[in-house]
């Protein structure tokens, strides 16, 4: 039975779908078959991000409706042949997700993937509650900014309350954080809310750190999600990331400014001298 | 929907509201028209500003029962006559009331104490409520008829609420309200107040009137003492 993962926020433009399609690569290319769905009905994105748009055929929504069996909605990533990418349907709306529609689906693909990312919409209705509601784990991606912070915080609130796994009384579902466009030198300005802030307030254990890079544009608008580019800071953090969640245990990175050449000398001998 | 009521703000012209006005109370211990008007004369003759234009409930719960029919419309007509407003009637005897055309006004002592007697009766049916998971943003815990403990954090958003006690061993970030149905004794015990509001009983502080007070350290309690909020060390 494969492992469902939401990828969610609760608020807009945070890095979910960056953080969804960059996590999907990231588990297919350590060899899990891996399926990736977008439940943003009505504003389709995934499919860019993966750059897979010119190949949608059939959509999530047609597959709930029996339009379409699930095998023909599926697109293999061009790069990845254990990555599989199923699209939201751009002209319906949220309604036309039903819960009982989305469990068949999930258990479908539950019978020969491994892992299964569920890309959320933005906000907490319908869309969004049905991503979750079937998840065993959550990365709960958040900018450093207090109302980022707050809806994440919401958000683990209904992961608790509104899902399967607690409505059935089982094992609570596995929340991780994902820090999302972090920079250190705000942080160190006083702009930005540091790191140890946003843990205190969430309080839930910390996957990684993607800092602020100018890597992620240029990946989503040429449509290969950012972990593909291994010279970034941001795609070596998603890889970290990804690490993380399936065991290993690697410091956290990209948290700090880096220090000018000659500064680093004189930590290096402050830290002699203790 | 927003917009509806947003309408109806707009459009009405009164709202309801209680309000507690202080007013004379004129105790009659007997009835005797003429020493009335006499005292009463005497009363003014000292405060005059204090008794003009002021409203009087007649009270004639400690009037020893002599059986005689009370006219009340000559009470009333004396107070007047000296500038009083007589507002109301209080007394055991409703017919008394009635036939003076005044409204009865017996609200005070009886009331009162049945309403303490039924709170002492409550009590040992209380029970607690213990939650040992973060409270996040936008969640709503309630504890009817009793205290509540929370051993775990309470996210900014999140909102506490118990008929009794509220305890919090975890930073208290979101609201805290006890004594919901209106129980004064109740307190809410915390360790780090950052909450955005706590009330007690109906009387609240919110967090900007919180931090013009002198910040405390330590194990807080919050309580109600002269219908104000008081936050104090341990």
């Amino acid at each position: 039975m494969a492992k469902i993962i939401v990828v969610t926020s609760g608020k807009g433009g945070v890095g979910k779908t960056t953080t969804s399609a960059s996590f999907a690569v990231g588990l297919a290319r350590r060899g899990y078959k891996t399926a990736v769905i977008d439940f943003d009905i009505g504003l389709r994105n995934l499919d860019l991000i993966m750059g897979c748009e010119r190949r949608v055929v059939y959509d999530f929504v047609n597959v709930i409706r029996g339009e379409a069996n699930i095998n023909q909605a599926l697109i293999r990533d061009k790069h990845h042949k254990e990555l599989f990418v199923l699209p939201a349907s751009q002209t319906r709306d949220k309604d036309a997700l039903t819960q009982e529609g989305v469990a068949v689906v999930l258990e479908e693909l539950g019978k020969t993937f491994d892992y299964i990312v569920c890309d959320s919409p933005a906000g907490i209705e319908r869309g969004a509650q049905l991503a979750m509601y079937f998840a065993d784990h959550a990365i709960v991606v958040t900018n450093p900014e207090v109302s980022s912070v707050r809806d994440s915080d919401r958000m683990l609130g209904l992961l608790s309350s509104k899902t399967k796994r607690s409505e059935e009384g089982r094992e609570k579902i596995t929340e991780h954080l994902l820090l999302t466009r972090y920079c250190p030198k705000r942080v160190m300005n006083g702009d930005m809310l540091s790191l140890a802030d946003v843990n205190e307030i969430l309080a839930i254990p910390l996957l990684g750190v993607i800092p602020e890079s100018q890597a992620v544009l240029r990946a989503s608008n040429s449509g290969t999600p950012v972990i593909v580019d291994q010279e970034s800071d941001a795609g070596q953090a998603y890889s970290d990331a990804v690490s993380r969640f399936l065991g290993e245990e690697l410091p956290h990175r990209f948290i700090e400014e880096k220090a000018h050449w000659f500064k680093r000398m004189f930590r290096f001998k402050d830290k002699e001298t203790v | 929907m927003t917009v509806s009521t947003l309408i109806t703000d707009r459009q009405q012209c009164f709202q309801l509201k209680t309000n507690f006005l202080p007013c004379t109370v004129l105790q009659l211990l007997r009835y005797d028209l003429e020493a009335l008007e006499q005292q009463i004369k005497a009363s003014i003759s000292r405060a005059p500003m204090f008794f003009t234009g002021s409203p009087v409930v007649i009270d004639v719960e400690k009037m020893q029962s002599s059986g005689e029919v009370l006219d009340f419309s000559k009470i009333k007509a004396i107070l007047v006559a000296n500038g009083m407003v007589p507002i109301g009637i209080r007394s055991s005897n409703q017919e008394q009331a009635s036939a003076a055309g005044l409204p009865l006004l017996n609200l005070a002592k009886t009331s009162t104490l049945e309403k303490t007697k039924k709170t002492e009766q409550e009590l040992p049916a209380l029970t607690t409520k213990v939650v040992s998971t973060p409270i996040r943003s936008g969640m709503q815990i309630y504890a009817k008829e009793g205290d509540l403990v929370i051993v775990a954090q309470v996210s900014s958003g999140a909102e506490l609420m118990a008929d009794g006690h509220i305890h919090v061993y975890g930073a208290l970030r979101g609201r805290a309200l006890a004594g919901v149905r209106g129980n004064t004794e109740a307190r809410i015990f915390c360790q780090t107040l950052e909450a955005e509001l706590v009330s007690i009983a109906g009387y609240y502080l919110t967090k900007e009137e919180m931090q013009k007070l002198p910040q405390q350290e330590g194990v807080i309690q919050i309580y109600l003492q002269n219908e104000q909020i008081k936050i104090e060390c341990v």
